[in-house]
């Protein structure tokens, strides 16, 4: 890395702290802090709600996914519009008559206070575990590029978003992932271009290579429960998870409550449900340039360049140039005998790629032996010009820093809000809530520093996120659920039906195969489907 | 529906109807472009 790129990164940061501490200062009231001013335009809230979702692990591993799986991938994001359109129909309203501040202070309005406090804790778990992991990506990232040990960078991002996050509060949050999601567009825009001029073939030539070699296969139609991303499984646990992502995660739900209007939060909400599927496609497509990229270039075998199988090393090369042969003369010829035999090295190379890794998990089984979180990074600091290497790490650090800083947002409001102002003390002060709500966001954030040094030795991160996500989200959509639809249940039956489905998700999570998408799907059928009958043993009271 | 399962302002909720349809119909879009890349052969 050079100087260049290192004033690129820092002179990138530097901008986006300063004008979001800056816009923010002088916040006086708890109101203001946790509702950022209640002025947000629609773009803004767009952008916030988008930087909220893109994590680190979202421009580290949909690369490498893309890279490794072709497009698939995207599939996973085909329930966000549905969901989008469902919520700004249903409870983003109800959210704003309400005048809630949490969306678990929903739940105790329609339900009790045990219902609320339940999810509440649920959503502070989960988040909390989350926002460890958000820290941790760029963190080990980082430490293989720069050398650095992961706990001094995890530490570095986590106290820089502690600042202006406690500081200025959701509205510092806002500003500052406005400027942020314009960097990271911007900078996988212009990794697109770069990558696509590197290539030694045309355009059109490169897109035939990913096609022949199934990296351009978006849709899967198959009817597959142990399949993590079909059109089945993204239209349906996509959905559900979108839905209880964007309508009850209170880092989320939180972006929208900051509108100007009902107006503003809708626009703000459907734009990304516009532009997510475009975003998301983008990214992985950059995987797939970086794949075809290293059809005709030497790739290492491993990208992480801890993972070292050197008796594999020969054979490695051997196949490598063997088929990048094949490839130039398939490009020619286009001939079906040589796609056979395109495909079969391909095999081949997937072979020895897994025999190289069974090898090194024998000597150490504790090692995380599937690179595809390199991939990408590796591609830049190795191939980008100067400055744009800073940039992409920009993008990168905005991206760990954005999702981070929602989090700690979301944390620190539920703290007070649902708990310490509820159940604690209700008649705290303006000035007292405020300093609270600032120690409360300080404190999670020292706990996702803290959880993102234990946070290693875990599979592909997207995905270790996603599956987290996918165990608590099911239970807390069924309770909203039954919550806007079913009701003549009351809390008590709701609150059971909670308990049973969270147990039945980590169950099935521990037994079986099933796709972690459908976790959604089964944890909130088992809360509207026994809430049900558990009304009738126990209904709700008369007077509510 | 609000907290006590009534609907919320029809009117308001009416107007809003083109731009779920749109956001819905740009969804079908891009399936059926993704489709024809997982299917064709460039």
């Amino acid at each position: 890395v050079s100087a260049i790129d290192w004033a690129v990164l820092a002179g990138t940061l530097a901008v986006i702290i300063g004008y979001g501490t800056w816009k923010t200062r002088g916040i006086q009231t708890v109101g203001a802090y946790l509702r950022g001013g209640e002025d947000a335009k629609w773009w803004t809230i767009g952008l916030s709600i988008m930087a909220t979702q893109a994590s680190a692990i979202t421009f580290l591993s949909t690369p490498g996914q893309g890279f490794d799986d072709g497009l698939g991938f995207v599939q996973f994001y085909f329930g966000v519009p549905i969901a989008m359109v469902v919520l700004c129909a249903t409870i983003v309203p109800i959210y704003y008559r309400t005048r809630v501040l949490t969306a678990y202070e929903y739940l105790e309005q329609r339900f009790d206070l045990k219902t609320r406090q339940l999810t509440a804790l649920i959503f502070l778990l989960q988040r909390g575990l989350g926002a460890g992991l958000s820290l941790y990506a760029p963190a080990i990232i980082l430490s293989v590029v720069l050398g650095w040990p992961p706990l001094v960078t995890s530490i570095a991002i986590g106290l820089l978003v502690i600042v202006y996050t406690v500081s200025g509060g959701t509205r510092a949050v806002n500003q500052t992932q406005q400027l942020q999601m314009t960097v990271m567009l911007a900078g996988m825009a212009l990794a697109v271009i770069f990558i696509a001029r590197q290539l030694p073939v045309s355009l059109t030539d490169a897109l035939s290579v990913a096609g022949v070699l199934g990296k351009l296969k978006a849709v899967d139609y198959s009817v597959k429960l142990d399949t993590r991303y079909t059109f089945w499984s993204g239209l349906t646990g996509g959905t559900f998870v979108a839905l209880a992502y964007f309508g009850t995660d209170q880092s989320q739900v939180q972006r929208y409550l900051s509108g100007e209007s009902l107006r503003q939060a809708r626009l703000g909400m459907l734009f990304n449900g516009v532009v997510k599927i475009p975003m998301q496609l983008m990214i992985l497509f950059v995987g797939v340039l970086v794949f075809v990229f290293f059809q005709f270039n030497p790739a290492p075998l491993f990208f992480n360049k801890q993972l070292h199988a050197p008796a594999y090393e020969a054979q490695h090369v051997a196949l490598e140039s063997e088929k990048s042969e094949l490839l130039k003369s398939w490009l020619s010829t286009r001939s079906p005998d040589t796609e056979a035999q395109l495909l079969a090295l391909d095999g081949r190379q997937h072979e020895l790629k897994a025999a190289a890794r069974a090898e090194i998990s024998k000597a150490d089984p504790l090692a995380n032996t599937k690179d595809a979180d390199y991939v990408f990074l590796t591609f830049v600091i190795e191939h980008f010009p100067r400055g744009l290497v800073g940039l992409l790490l920009a993008v990168i650090l905005c991206a760990a820093m954005s999702a981070t800083a929602s989090a700690l947002n979301a944390l620190g409001t539920t703290s007070l809000v649902d708990f310490y102002r509820r159940s604690f003390n209700p008649q705290v002060d303006n000035d007292r809530a405020l300093r609270l709500s600032k120690l409360f966001t300080a404190g999670w954030g020292l706990v996702a520093i803290a959880f993102a040094i234990f946070a290693s030795r875990l599979d592909n991160l997207i995905q270790a996120v996603n599956i987290l996500g996918s165990i608590f989200y099911g239970p807390m959509l069924g309770v909203f659920l039954v919550g806007f639809f079913l009701k003549r249940v009351g809390g008590t039956a709701v609150f059971i039906a909670t308990l049973v489905a969270q147990a039945a998700v980590i169950v099935v999570f521990l037994a079986s195969d099933i796709g972690f998408l459908w976790y959604n799907v089964i944890g909130c059928a088992v809360v509207v489907l026994l809430s049900l009958p558990l009304s009738r043993v126990v209904p709700a009271p008369l007077a509510r | 529906m609000d907290d006590k399962g009534t609907p919320p302002d029809v009117d308001d909720a009416r107007s809003w109807r083109g731009a779920y349809v749109a956001v819905l119909v740009w969804l079908a879009v891009q399936i059926a472009a993704l489709t024809l890349l997982s299917w064709i052969r460039l």
